[in-house]
């Protein structure tokens, strides 16, 4: 009887074929379009947050308690290479780095500005964030007297490659230092903080610089996949102040919470859509074979029977339309993947905001089975009335009516 | 055995435009009887037929098919009689479109639970009995009026009910069809000893019966 019961169910999803595939099209398109904003605001959240791990926190950072409300020397971790030993031996850890940073100020002749001057060894660098990709002017060279600087510091302070800038801190003894150093890069990071602060320091330098022991720093970045991570080291530093990505970046925490809730939306306008489409298909399709059902009733078949053939008409429009826009949605996704979105247009106000300006989407599995289930929701709920009218169904009114 | 004691069936009860459609109905219908419910357009004859077919309840009296009382029986309980112990053929044909004439004379029998083997073989012997064999994979809407009418025949019989209630059958055929189906319907009723009441106006179904049940304004006459 299923099988029946599945193949009548089948054969009047397409009696009207013309009326299913607009249905199926309208369900499509949504979907797919659906798709591609979500995947490309998912890209463009993902992107942001992985190049601000890349270029500063990492997955977790690791600070002197103190230091990061006070931003002081003496606020650093001492003997940090004793611990970057120990983490080196955590198979868990992909790479970490460590850097010495100091607020200060940096001037040219005509122009000064708020910076912050990180320490840091391109190698390492490299290694934990391909610094290298961040490039944008000159060449990444950190010699005694070179430094790398933030696109947005650079233009604050009308500098280029080649130019000349004097930057002033405080010692570790509290005696104001200076030095003089010429830009040799200029990097755009995506990290507002570091693009409109950063000047990039050789970290050796940096130690003779600033009077600290090179076995210091100010903050070790980790990059690891492991959850659980987090915790292990918060136990086992509690002297210290070890920082989660999220904790460090609340605005991506607040990324992340904005997708959920967009991808809420989403799987409503699409549940709404379905819901629209296919009640629309099953109730005309209900009362164009009401005396059909009258006359299945009147022979004894039960109304289970024709309930569940209305759920597979409408889980097949369902179905079918899911997986068209399946494929609309997943080619919209691999090209915005490998192609991206170019929005050089908005450029200006993309990059203050660290985004750049072609934004690439991203696949995930999720967005499908979130989509599936509002379908497959969408369908169920939307012949309930179509079935209502039915189950109220009078088979001798509908013998009457036939005469 | 169908067995009518003073059935009574009310339209519009306590208002007034009330009908009193069956008044006192006292019938009994024998096993594998052919018979005719006749008289003129609105004499009961088809609120007859679906009291007796449990389509519709009474609003008095007593209807029994064999020992079973029907008129007592719930929606659910009425559903099942009617699927397992009658048959039914309309004016208007009423086949399934998507499926085939196959699938179409097999239907009661695939909700009664029979396996596809048995309707598979079953359906074949109606079909070749009614002359419809050579369209078993057609769908109904490529078969003529004739054809489609004999497909539901088909189905009300396949299933070996114990009585077939055919309202007006013949009135969408032409008097060669209806004739033809006549003929059909009188050698299943040997055969298979189906008991069949018609409710018809059909002067060629009122020669073929043995026998007319003669109703007006809801009474026996």
């Amino acid at each position: 009887m299923f099988k029946l019961i599945l193949k009548m169910a089948w054969k009047n999803s397409f009696v009207r074929p013309v009326r299913t595939l607009l249905v199926v099209l309208m369900i499509a398109i949504s979907m797919g379009m659906m798709l591609g904003i979500e995947g490309l605001y998912d890209g463009m959240s993902q992107n942001m947050a992985e190049k601000n791990k890349r270029s500063d926190s990492g997955d977790i950072s690791i600070f002197a308690k103190d230091y990061r409300i006070n931003k002081e020397l003496k606020f650093r971790i001492q003997n940090a290479a004793k611990i970057e030993e120990e983490l080196q031996k955590n198979p868990q850890i992909r790479s970490l780095v460590l850097r010495l940073s100091a607020d200060g100020l940096v001037s040219t002749a005509r122009k000064s500005s708020f910076a912050q001057a990180r320490g840091i060894d391109l190698d390492d660098e490299e290694a934990f964030g391909k610094f290298s990709e961040f490039l944008e002017e000159g060449e990444l060279l950190l010699g005694d007297k070179n430094a790398i600087i933030g696109i947005e510091l650079a233009k604050t302070l009308k500098v280029n490659v080649g130019s000349k800038v004097v930057f002033s801190t405080q010692d570790s003894s509290g005696e104001i230092n200076s030095i003089a150093l010429k830009i040799s890069a200029i990097v755009q990071t995506s990290n507002i903080i570091l693009d409109n602060n950063a000047l990039f320091i050789d970290k050796k330098k940096m130690f003779a610089f600033l009077g600290v022991d090179a076995k210091d720093a100010t903050q070790i970045a980790i990059a690891s996949d492991d959850a659980k991570l987090l915790n292990i080291l918060k136990t086992k530093y509690p002297t210290l102040d070890v920082k989660s990505f999220f904790e460090l970046q609340p605005m991506m925490q607040m990324m992340e919470d904005m997708m959920v809730i967009f991808n809420s939306i989403t799987f409503f306008i699409i549940m709404s859509v379905v819901f629209v489409g296919i009640f629309g298909v099953m109730y005309v399709s209900v009362l164009d074979r009401i005396r059909e059902f009258g006359i299945m009733l009147a022979v004894g078949m039960e109304y289970k029977y024709i309930r569940l053939q209305i759920y597979f008409e409408a889980i097949f429009v369902g179905l079918i339309g899911f997986f068209s826009g399946s494929l609309l949605g997943l080619l919209l996704l691999i090209y915005l993947r490998d192609y991206g979105l170019d929005f050089s247009a908005f450029a200006d106000a993309l990059q203050s905001w660290g985004y750049e300006t072609i934004i690439y989407g991203t696949i995930k599995l999720s967005y499908f089975t979130t989509t599936f289930l509002a379908i497959m929701s969408a369908s169920v709920l939307s012949v309930i009335i179509p079935l209502r009218k039915i189950k109220n169904l009078n088979p001798i009114e509908v013998i009457k009516a036939e005469k | 055995m169908i067995r009518l004691q003073n059935v009574n069936k009310y339209f519009y009860k306590d208002e007034p435009r009330e009908v009193h459609a069956l008044v006192d109905i006292n019938l009994i219908i024998e096993d594998g009887e052919f018979t005719l419910f006749s008289g003129p357009s609105g004499c009961g004859k088809t609120t007859l037929l679906n009291a007796i077919g449990a389509l519709d309840t009474i609003d008095s009296g007593k209807i029994f098919l064999d020992e079973l009382e029907i008129s007592l029986l719930n929606e659910k309980e009425r559903t099942r009689i009617r699927l397992n112990k009658m048959g039914f053929v309309f004016q208007a044909y009423n086949l399934v479109p998507v499926l085939s004439v196959e699938e179409n004379i097999g239907f009661i029998m695939k909700l009664q639970g029979f396996s596809d083997a048995q309707i598979k073989e079953r359906v074949q012997e109606v079909a070749s009995l009614l002359k419809i064999d050579n369209k078993l994979q057609s769908l109904p809407n490529t078969l003529s009026g004739g054809q489609q009418q004999r497909v539901a025949v088909a189905r009300a019989v396949a299933s070996k009910p114990k009585i077939i209630l055919a309202d007006e059958p013949t009135a969408n055929l032409d008097s060669k069809n209806s004739q033809t189906l006549i003929e059909m319907m009188l050698e299943l009723n040997e055969k298979e000893g189906i008991s069949v009441v018609f409710a018809s106006h059909d002067e060629l179904i009122k020669e073929s019966v043995r026998r007319i049940v003669r109703l007006e304004d809801g009474m026996l006459v």
